[in-house]
């Protein structure tokens, strides 16, 4: 009973469309994990490929205010943003809920800043609705930074944790 | 009443919801995918929590994400728009559960009248009228065979868990019937994981004419007349009015009682819409129930001058229906045009991507629901519908006219977006639609070289 929101794909438009939407996300997180805008970036999904290069000047073309929409009440979350993470490659949670970094209240960490990590090894927990979500490395590296503490609510894709993998 | 409503959705129901919500003074929690990022109702939200990646069923059909961002938002009540999981008693007995208030009916009828089998039953124990057909679904290919002779060919193979114009095959000659019977039950199987169906007479020129109802939890119900919405391309919606055009005010009275007769039977609390057929005879047949609020719900808001999602949040927080059916009277004429990200030329496939561009009809009477804003995206990740134009007039006639002004001043531009604009415009000007007596086949007759001719 999605229907309305899950038309039927219309006769070929859906894997293209498809393969074009992974193409942007894997680009997104690979930008996102990097830290630093590469000059030229070629992503390859199925038959798709797409191919960006970057001018030395990076100012992206503002986007024109938002017309249907009055101006937002303040909200919490419209603080300055927090400062850029360090660079290093990210953990992000795998689902909205509450982040825990031992595997039982007050026990040891799954891991601390400065321990050696391997790819897929356990670093913590995020627990939603009473589901217990394992939280893994995504490299080998060193653990260089913690960011949520523990018993944090956080959203998906929130970054946990880095690793910087040259210190692995 | 309520101090947070959670929205369970996204796009123009979940701004629109936000409206009604900050007019009423509750907190409004919003939910996003990483692809509604920049969203605007992630911008009007006191508070927006990301639930997961762009997919659906990992977002905003993902119950354990959304009852987290429940509980993290505070939210003492949950609103969940229309499509995705609205209709899911699944997510109402979660809410249930979780001490939430879920803003619809109660899971066990949601049960009831989402499955076709026991919600025609239902209709049928009421007093409503049902297509020739069977009420148990039909379980081998000889048992449809002969149920389709009996009630004659053209018939229609509907799945029991079906909705929104999906799980359904025509059949109209008896040497296609088990083969049809069979790809109908595979997909029904893929499509909703139920792969029971039925059978019921098909009628080839009726029109499609639905009663908004509202019911409240002290067993008061009312009807907020019809909707028109036989507008259709493959089964969605796309020109809704109200009200219908051309029915006798005697049809018009007995079929919203026989609509609130219905669901008050069936136990409905909230907002709900009972669809029918209605054939060139006049004769109206229940098709099926809605337990959600609509796409279409402002065309009725427009006619009858109520805020449907206020009085679902009232209903909802244990409030008493405040008007009554003689109150309610419909004024004028009220049309909506669904603008889609698609392309008519290429057989209305979507056509996703960011808005260079956009300007919005707007002036006298003209109302336009829409999160598209310029420099955002349409998503490929979800349905195509940009934006929903309605207008309001004291007449059909100006009503039309207002709506051609209307689609006008729309602007839509962006590399690779187009819509069904000009589709909309011609469907708006063909003499069945300006007369009022167009049935279903309408859009056929519009892309189907074979039948243009004797349009």
């Amino acid at each position: 009973m999605t229907s309305l929101i899950e038309p039927a794909p219309t006769d070929g438009a859906a894997p293209l469309a498809e393969a074009l939407d992974e193409v942007r996300r894997s680009a997104q997180s690979l930008l996102a994990d990097l830290g630093h805008r590469p000059r030229a970036l070629r992503i390859r999904a199925g038959d798709v490929v797409v191919e960006m290069e970057w001018t030395e000047q990076q100012q992206a073309p503002a986007a024109t205010p938002p017309a249907a929409v009055a101006a937002p009440p303040a909200r919490p979350e419209a603080e300055p943003q927090a400062p850029p993470p360090p660079p290093g490659i990210g953990i992000s949670s795998p689902i909205v809920g509450t982040f825990y970094r031992a595997p039982e209240p007050g026990a040891t960490p799954f891991v601390s800043e400065g321990d050696h990590v391997r790819r897929g090894q356990q670093v913590g927990i995020v627990e939603a609705m009473k589901l217990m979500i394992p939280v893994e490395a995504d490299a080998d590296g060193r653990i260089v930074a913690v960011h949520a503490t523990d018993g944090a609510p956080v959203e998906f894709g929130e970054r946990l944790m880095t690793i910087d993998p040259q210190a692995g | 009443m309520f101090e947070t409503v959670l929205i369970a959705n996204r796009g123009e129901i979940a701004l629109r919801v936000a409206r009604t919500c900050r007019e009423l003074g509750l907190r409004v929690a919003a939910v996003y995918s990483t692809e509604d990022r920049d969203s605007s109702v992630v911008r009007f939200a006191d508070q927006a929590v990301c639930i997961g990646p762009g997919p659906a069923r990992h977002s905003y059909l993902y119950l354990p994400a959304i009852m987290e961002a429940a509980r993290q938002t505070g939210a003492d009540a949950i609103h969940p728009g229309y499509g995705f999981l609205s209709e899911q008693a699944d997510f109402a007995e979660a809410c249930e559960a979780e001490g939430l208030t879920f803003v619809g009916p109660p899971p066990s009828v949601i049960d009831r009248l989402g499955d076709k089998s026991t919600a025609r039953a239902a209709m049928a124990d009421a007093g409503l009228p049902l297509l020739p057909g069977t009420i148990e679904p039909v379980s081998d290919a000889e048992a449809v065979a002969k149920v389709a002779a009996d009630i004659g060919y053209p018939v229609i193979v509907k799945a029991v868990a079906g909705g929104g114009g999906r799980g359904m095959q025509v059949v109209h000659e008896p040497d296609n019937l088990a083969r049809q019977y069979r790809e109908i039950r595979s997909t029904a199987q893929s499509l909703f994981g139920d792969d029971r169906v039925y059978v019921e007479r098909y009628l080839p020129s009726a029109r499609h004419v639905e009663v908004q109802v509202l019911c409240d939890s002290h067993g008061n119900g009312v009807h907020l007349g019809q909707r028109d919405c036989s507008v259709q391309r493959r089964r969605q919606k796309i020109i809704e009015e109200s009200p219908a055009p051309g029915l006798p005010r005697g049809l018009v009275e007995q079929m919203g009682h026989a609509a609130v007769r219905g669901l008050l039977a069936a136990g409905y609390v909230g907002a709900g819409t009972v669809e029918f057929l209605v054939d060139e005879q006049h004769r109206f047949y229940f098709m099926e129930v809605n337990c959600r609020i609509q796409v279409e719900h402002p065309v009725t808001e427009l006619t009858h001058g109520v805020d449907l999602v206020r009085e679902q949040l009232r209903i909802a927080a244990g409030e008493r229906l405040d008007m009554s059916q003689a109150e309610l009277t419909a004024r004028g004429w009220a049309i909506e045009c669904r603008i889609n990200a698609e392309d008519p030329a290429r057989g209305f496939m979507p056509t996703p991507g960011r808005l260079t561009a956009l300007e919005l009809p707007a002036g006298p009477f003209v109302r336009v629901d829409t999160a598209a804003v310029a420099g955002g995206r349409i998503s490929a990740a979800y349905d195509p519908l940009l934006a929903k134009v309605c207008v309001w007039a004291p007449d059909r006639p100006q009503a039309l006219a207002r709506m051609r002004r209307a689609l006008a001043e729309l602007t839509v531009e962006g590399p690779g977006v187009s819509t069904n604009r000009d589709f909309l415009l011609t469907a708006l000007d063909h003499p069945l639609f300006v007369a009022g007596t167009h049935d279903t086949s309408l859009v056929d007759r519009l892309t189907d070289p074979h039948t243009r001719e004797e349009s």
